[in-house]
């Protein structure tokens, strides 16, 4: 599916992240005098070693399993039907036990794996699991996880020139190796909040994609609210007992959502619905 | 006045600022598409740290401040 709007933005924020990447490369090569093949081929490199270790390390971290089609046939049925009307290659599916209501997608198109949590297909009805299915599956079509890692692993990279440029243009005094720390950190974090901001829209439109392949954007917003209020209740009964951690990783007010890599769940339901 | 100490010196402060009031936001640059999304959270969620992790955070986050308020002692 087309969409101009995230269009238009990543080829600001490519861009961007190109220009940033041209400088980092720039100063790699005037430094240390690489040639410009071996800085490509060593930002291919570490680009792709996040990328394969990061999907290892997802489906590891929640031990995820063959997905049981005879427990369930009618998810497994969706997601072959879902895929086929996307038109891509059906994704691994996967299921784990991950303690709340969850599923996501790693990979990229034709390799691509979408794990479920036991506790999301408890909760859910098949409509609105569909739904989440469907924005998974969006993810995958959109390339939305190649391209964020693609992003970290700029940040990641012109963050690392900095440091070294800090480094290499002191004195080489305590100062100096403190402020190289320091300015690595804050390119970073930077960098990473274009990346966010990219990432909030991807998921408006890996919401629009999935309410146009099933029809509605009901299901899925049904599914976000019945998630949105168990967490909301849990929550409350969680503030006697633990208000620092409350207080500190709670609602998510100002700049807080400005650092988020997911809109608020309340915009999304209304947009599904809109 | 040495610039660099002195860009160490608020630099610092202020990035440890970020660590202590905005751990989550720390942990989420480092981990962000390296770890399984929304994992810790509900779907549609941001990924919320564990306790020890926000914990080590803001102790880094102390460190820095004290890093920037020495480097401005050393100023004056």
């Amino acid at each position: 599916m087309r969409h101009l709007g995230l269009t238009a933005r990543m080829a600001i924020v490519g861009s961007l992240l190109f220009a940033l990447y041209a400088i980092a490369a720039v100063v790699v090569m005037g430094v240390f005098g690489w040639p410009l093949w071996l800085v490509l081929l060593a930002s291919v490199a570490f680009v792709g070693v996040q990328y394969k270790i990061g999907k290892w390390a997802a489906l590891r971290s929640v031990g995820a399993r063959e997905f049981p089609v005879e427990q369930y046939p009618e998810i497994d049925a969706r997601v072959t039907s879902l895929a086929a009307e996307m038109g891509i290659e059906k994704p691994e599916l996967k299921i784990a036990q991950m303690g709340v209501p969850n599923a996501f997608a790693v990979g990229r198109k034709g390799a691509g794996t979408v794990v479920v949590s036991t506790e999301l297909l408890q909760t859910l009805t098949i409509d609105e699991a569909e739904g989440v299915l469907a924005h998974e599956l969006s993810h995958i079509n959109n390339r939305d996880v190649v391209m964020m890692v693609l992003g970290q692993g700029v940040a990641s990279i012109v963050a690392i020139v900095a440091q070294w440029a800090v480094l290499l243009t002191g004195d080489n005094d305590i100062a100096d190796f403190f402020l190289a720390i320091v300015v690595g950190q804050i390119t970073q974090m930077l960098v990473m909040l274009v990346v966010f901001a990219i990432s909030r829209y991807r998921e408006y439109v890996a919401d629009s994609d999935a309410a146009a392949v099933i029809g509605s954007g009901e299901p899925l917003a049904r599914a976000l609210e019945k998630i949105s209020r168990g967490t909301e209740q849990a929550q409350h009964s969680e503030i006697d007992s633990q208000v620092n951690a409350l207080a500190i990783f709670g609602e998510k007010r100002g700049l807080a959502r400005l650092l988020a890599t997911h809109p608020p769940v309340e915009k999304r339901i209304e947009r599904l619905r809109s | 006045m040495d610039l660099r100490t002195l860009l160490a010196a608020v630099l610092g402060v202020g990035l440890g600022a970020v660590f202590l009031v905005s751990p989550e936001f720390v942990v989420q640059v480092q981990t962000a598409w390296r770890l399984p999304p929304d994992r810790g959270g509900d779907y549609g969620s941001e990924t919320q740290p564990a306790n020890w992790l926000g914990t080590g955070v803001r102790v880094v986050g102390a460190l820095l401040v004290a890093g920037g308020l020495y480097f401005a002692w050393t100023l004056v």
